[in-house]
């Protein structure tokens, strides 16, 4: 008979292998802001893994201003500037895409589908990465029927003349519990203008959000497009403030804005409205996470 | 002469062969035991009590590394042997602690598992530790029969069984392959319970425990007991309900410092960062806020009640957040949190 040494110290000492100590509380900072949108713009957030979220997105005419002045039309209420419903996925925690189908109100883009890509590049921690970084990539498609005047950009001589993309490097900073800001340059490119437009357009946004409470934040967002004067005379910045709403499921923001455009290809480029004119709108958009 | 010669020649070879004759059990020179490692299983066998159910007759480190990286990522990633994670949620250690949660095996009381917990840097979680689960013989006693009904029935006396719950229900995931339910069952094995893990059992406990051949079936009995009461083979589980508004003392007289672990300890160690929930806490004064606001509630914001009902699942999110039972935080560390929480909120 063999002799049994139960030395079984070895397997004792494994004890330590299972000393499981609390979890670090995590130093990465999250909700900078409470939705993947600032207000027209994107946000540096992205959703969680297998995450979907439905919006509808809402641009309502001009308060002050509008042919029949501002009272006929209720304010603006009876018009619809823009409208766009939109779904969109987190891949990862770290990319996102989304789709959606949008009104469209320039002469150039109507009935739009937009795509775009998010990337989460970099995420602020408590203790060392400063911000928050992210890279957006959109691209528009107009559907519409094409124009047969020709000199109208919605002539649309080839296919590649419906496109606009917008590229957005996404930089912010939650500076406390209640003061997140974002700087967002951006890109557009349009492949097809009118011979007094230029393809390419660089903005640079910013974004500030002021948490009051858990649930609600006051928003607002501004974007300064770099512009030869005598090219885009008419090309305004676009400003939008307003309120956010966030609850378990949904998130609901509340806008005043004279941009009535969503997507960067389409409010950089096209915005016209002067807010000291009256032509600032209304907007809301609920989005709701499954 | 010659007689009493064979006599002392015969006396001292049956002595001799007797010393050295080794019988069937366990009987092993007392200097080749390492007494304080030996599996409690094992003595437990060898006093008469049955195998466990779940018994494993030989460990086998690989499958002990299976259950382990199961048990750490939730899923196995061996070559031989992979596995999706068995739960998009959860990993076992999220609501799991691995080693002892206090001194003494025996102890339930949540203060001395919170004093343990800050001594040792454990996270004090909801679900009991699975520090000697191979060694328990029933599971999901108490009040589990209340919210799991019938799903519970086959899992009270079968380790197996009880796991698959957990990975189905608790964890909102899958129910695990044989193979990795065996790999679980090892690695439970790999760091089953010793005679030093017992602090109960005294030296004459543990000298009968190496010369156990030698006890009559009474003293064998009494040692089994001895050793049976001196851990626990199941865990109760106390499900209260939120106090009633007028039970509540809002943090009157809670100890802010202990809420604060509290909040390290339970709370963040699953919402800091979305780091288990999706559902994010921080140490800023809008979350406590949040908190105070809804202190007189019966919802999610109300601590009084998320604590004690957890949250179920839905058909928008199928992961749940696990309740704490009255063994695993009293009703004063409800208090102590709900003052630290008013604290923060001053900030």
């Amino acid at each position: 008979m063999k002799k049994v040494i139960l030395s079984l110290g070895v397997w004792g000492f494994a004890a330590v292998a299972l000393a499981q100590e609390e979890a670090e509380v995590p130093a990465l900072v999250s909700e900078t802001f409470g939705s993947t949108r600032i207000i027209s713009g994107h946000s540096v957030e992205t959703l969680e893994k297998k995450e979907w979220e439905y919006r509808i997105e809402h641009r309502f005419g001009n308060m002050g201003g509008g042919l029949s002045g501002a009272v006929d039309e209720s304010l603006g209420f009876d018009q619809a500037a823009d409208i766009r419903f939109a779904f969109e996925y987190g891949i990862t925690d770290r990319l996102m895409v989304g789709f959606g189908r949008d009104k469209g109100s320039t002469s150039a883009y109507r009935s739009l589908l937009d795509g775009f890509v998010k990337y989460r590049l970099l995420q602020q921690k408590e203790k060392g990465m400063p911000v928050s970084m992210t890279l957006v990539g959109s691209a528009l498609l107009s559907y519409a029927k094409a124009s047969s005047d020709i000199s109208a950009v919605s002539h649309y001589p080839k296919f590649a003349h419906r496109l606009a993309y917008s590229t957005q490097l996404n930089i912010a900073r939650k500076f406390s519990e209640h003061i997140s800001f974002s700087l967002m340059p951006t890109w557009v490119h349009r492949n097809y203008v009118a011979s007094d437009d230029v393809n390419d357009l660089l903005a640079v946004g910013g974004g500030l959000s002021v948490k009051l409470t858990k649930k609600w934040a006051l928003i607002s967002e501004y974007y300064h497009t770099f512009h030869d004067a005598a090219t885009l005379p008419n090309l305004q910045d676009c400003f939008s403030f307003g309120a956010e709403w966030k609850t378990y499921g949904h998130n609901f923001h509340m806008t005043l804005g004279n941009s009535s455009l969503f997507n960067e290809a389409q409010f950089i480029p096209f915005t016209t409205e002067k807010w000291l004119d009256g032509q600032f709108r209304f907007g809301f958009s609920i989005s709701r996470s499954f | 002469m010659y007689r009493l010669a064979l006599s002392f020649f015969l006396l001292t070879t049956i002595t001799l062969v007797n010393l050295g004759f080794k019988g069937k059990g366990n009987v092993l020179p007392k200097d080749e035991v390492d007494l304080e490692n030996l599996p409690v299983e094992l003595v437990l066998t060898n006093l008469g009590a049955p195998k466990y159910k779940h018994s494993v007759a030989k460990l086998d480190m690989e499958k002990a590394e299976i259950g382990r990286q199961i048990i750490f990522s939730g899923r196995a990633r061996g070559k031989e042997h992979k596995g999706k994670r068995f739960s998009p949620y959860f990993r076992c250690t999220d609501c799991h602690n691995l080693v002892k949660e206090t001194d003494s095996p025996t102890d339930l009381n949540p203060a001395d598992r919170l004093a343990h917990a800050e001594r040792n840097k454990l996270a004090f979680l909801p679900a009991y530790s699975l520090w000697g689960v191979y060694n328990r013989t029933a599971f999901y006693g108490g009040d589990y029969g209340k919210v799991y009904g019938d799903k519970i029935k086959n899992a009270k006396d079968s380790i197996g069984n009880a796991i698959q719950v957990c990975t189905q229900y608790a964890a909102s995931g899958r129910l695990l392959k044989d193979w990795e339910i065996e790999g679980l069952l090892h690695y439970f094995k790999q760091h089953e319970l010793r005679i030093k893990d017992l602090p109960s059992l005294t030296a004459a406990d543990k000298k009968n425990v190496l010369y156990w051949q030698k006890l009559d079936q009474k003293e064998k009995q009494a040692l089994r007991a001895k050793i049976e009461s001196a851990f626990l083979q199941s865990y109760p589980a106390t499900f209260v309900p939120a106090l009633a508004l007028d039970e509540r003392k809002y943090g009157e007289g809670g100890n802010a410092a202990n809420g604060a672990l509290i909040y390290r300890k339970s709370c963040l160690h699953c919402h800091a960062g979305k780091r288990v929930s999706n559902y994010s806490l921080d140490n800023s004064s809008l979350t406590a806020k949040m908190f105070v606001k809804n202190l007189e509630e019966f919802n999610y914001a109300s601590l009084y009640q998320i604590i004690r009902w957890g949250t179920f699942t839905k058909k928008r999110r199928k992961q749940t957040m696990p309740l704490y039972t009255k063994e695993q935080m009293s009703d004063q560390q409800i208090e102590d949190l709900v003052a630290y929480m008013k604290q923060l909120s001053e900030k």
